[in-house]
């Protein structure tokens, strides 16, 4: 339950505002100049902010589209990344945001309209290339789609780009936006993956894994293009049999047409990252891993993270062409 | 002062600007006046998890207060701070206790404190004012002290282990020159069940950050039967804390206890480490 809802002054009567804030009437509404006095400032507890974040209500000035870092993407030549949102509902102790961001606060930016507007000079730019946008990379793109209404904001302008991929990346169940209207070619639907045993130690507050397959399913056979992002993938005893399991149950539930693309990415985080997490979760077990540091990124040991990639591809190539197998290795 | 007893367990510190504020508190929490000379009067209970500074009035003062009993109390980053007292109030009713939420003065940027979570009691902003104030029609809550609290105390610690409650005493219908010390007394004394839950909830938040912070069990034990550098301490506590997930701390002491060196118990928590697989299955 969301108690306090911070707005940016600049964007108070913005009708997008007001929609969300009505979904709150128990929350106590606080008006701020801009996001970061909340979401940035010093001596911030984001894991004593994680048991009850508040709302942030922000205008995003510059940087809505950005390239995607390298090694991100799923066979275009050209990667773009946005993010309407920062932070997510959910508290996967692998995440990155956690080690990203001093604040666990949810910062959710109303101007959708400039969002569109960035997107289609990005698209008008890079008229002769093939292009996918991501969205759900600084949070999860669906989680608050009943609080935002992003998804069903941004179908709207993909729609007039069929030659335009975008992937929204989630574990949510949601499916409001694709089930009232016709799917979209090039849209995919991209869920996050890992054997139950993982997932339940280790993504907190998400669905499981056996409804994020169901739900894949279902919109699988309303038409709509299906990512498997097996990323991370989890070291730890019994990996290969967890991760067997894994696919047979998903290239046996999900319609194999239905499957854009399947990725796999190493357990990876930047030192600096990597010493913020530990230090707010000491005793993770996941941090027990055999982890090393390489060049300033810690990771897996080098033969582990092979044989892990390997051994994925190889089952996954039995159900799925390897032109739609990609490694992400950011 | 039994530190290591401060180490497993929250810690909570309370400025209070006026002794009549700070009765309850003190009674209620049985704490003592400290023994020898002091800047500021300054109290604490047996077990040294709270401890109650009386400022007096002001910014300053209250800036100063917060520092000092940082610097005598042996505070640490997972120490709750709290700042109790009375406040005019413009909407509010009189006597109610209120949690504030944003604080403003004339000299700077607003701060925003994080308020306890799931409570009753109303939200307020909060304005600091050098001087008393009589109109009460453009603020919520009026004092003299918070932001200077706020702003000291949020260098030691951070801000969600902060808190600023006051109970209001003034106001468009109750004449600040009414009020007398019992009045203030009973002020306080009147909401002492409301301001257990809040110090209760601070002292759980204290608590878990303690152990979040706290170094492995075997550590200290390790360190006091072979030399480590600093680095090599910091590997140590590292690897305690990964070693945790394959063994009991038993076995841990069985496997290093033969080692000459530091650097060999290093070794040897390392290899186990690296031999060991997690078990997903018993999470």
């Amino acid at each position: 339950m969301i108690e306090t809802i911070y707005i940016e002054k600049k964007i108070k009567n913005h009708p997008r505002t007001k929609s969300i804030l009505s979904k709150f009437k128990k929350a106590r509404f606080i008006e701020i100049d801009r996001y970061g006095e909340i979401f940035n400032k010093r001596n911030q507890n984001f894991r004593i902010q994680k048991f009850s974040p508040d709302l942030i209500l922000a205008h995003k000035e510059s940087g809505l589209v950005l390239p995607a870092p390298d090694g991100f993407g799923i066979g275009n030549s050209k990667n773009f990344y946005f993010s309407h949102m920062y932070n997510c509902i959910y508290d996967c102790r692998y995440c990155f945001l956690q080690g990203m961001y001093s604040s666990a606060n949810y910062v959710i930016f109303v101007n959708f309209e400039d969002f569109d507007n960035a997107l289609e000079k990005v698209i008008e730019e890079n008229k002769s290339s093939k292009i996918t946008f991501f969205s759900g990379y600084d949070c999860d793109s669906l989680a608050l789609e009943n609080v935002t209404g992003f998804a069903k904001h941004i179908l709207g302008l993909f729609r007039k780009y069929p030659d335009i991929d975008l992937e929204f990346r989630t574990k949510s169940l949601q499916k409001d936006p694709f089930i009232s209207g016709k799917f979209i070619e090039n849209i995919i639907l991209a869920y996050s993956l890992m054997p139950e045993a993982m997932s339940s130690a280790l993504d907190n507050k998400t669905p499981t894994i056996a409804k994020r397959i169901d739900i894949m399913t279902t919109l699988a056979a309303k038409g709509w293009k299906i990512g498997l992002r097996f990323d991370p993938l989890i070291h730890g005893k019994n990996w290969k049999k967890s991760y067997g399991e894994l696919f047979e149950k998903v290239f046996n539930s999900v319609p194999l047409k239905s499957i854009h693309s399947v990725s796999f990415g190493a357990l990876r985080f930047p030192k600096q990252m990597f010493k913020n997490i530990t230090k707010l979760y000491p005793e993770e077990k996941l941090f027990s891993g055999p982890l090393s540091n390489n060049d300033g990124i810690v990771s897996y040991d080098h033969d582990i993270e092979e044989e892990m990639i390997s051994f994925c591809q190889d089952i996954t190539t039995r159900y799925v062409d390897k032109s739609k197998i990609f490694k992400c290795s950011i | 002062m039994n530190e290591n007893h401060i180490i497993d367990s929250f810690s909570i510190r309370w400025v209070v600007a006026l002794k009549e504020e700070a009765k309850t508190i003190i009674d209620h929490y049985k704490l003592s006046v400290i023994d020898g000379k002091s800047l500021f009067p300054v109290f604490k209970n047996v077990d040294d998890t709270h401890w109650l500074i009386l400022s007096g009035i002001g910014r300053h003062n209250a800036a100063a207060a917060t520092s000092y009993l940082y610097s005598i109390s042996k505070a640490s980053k997972s120490t709750a701070w709290i700042n109790i007292g009375i406040a005019g109030c413009g909407k509010g009713n009189y006597g109610d206790l209120c949690l504030v939420d944003k604080i403003s003065n004339n000299y700077g940027k607003n701060r925003y404190p994080m308020t306890m979570s799931r409570s009753a009691l109303s939200k307020m902003h909060l304005f600091t004012s050098d001087i008393p104030i009589n109109n009460y029609s453009s603020q919520e809550l009026i004092d003299m002290e918070g932001s200077a609290f706020y702003d000291i105390a949020s260098k030691f610690t951070s801000n969600e282990l902060i808190c600023l409650m006051k109970v209001i005493s003034d106001g468009p219908e109750n004449n600040l020159k009414d009020l007398n010390k019992d009045r203030i007394i009973n002020l306080i004394k009147s909401n002492i069940i409301n301001i257990k839950k809040v110090i209760s909830y601070y002292e759980n938040l204290s608590h878990f950050d303690f152990l979040r912070n706290k170094k492995p069990y075997l550590y200290t034990q390790i360190i006091s039967r072979w030399h480590f550098s600093v680095t090599q301490k910091y590997q140590l506590e590292n690897l305690l804390r990964r070693i945790k997930s394959f063994l009991p701390d038993n076995n841990v002491l069985e496997i290093i206890k033969d080692c000459e060196k530091g650097a060999s118990v290093l070794d040897i928590l390392d290899f186990k480490i690296k031999q060991s697989e997690v078990d997903w299955s018993n999470s």
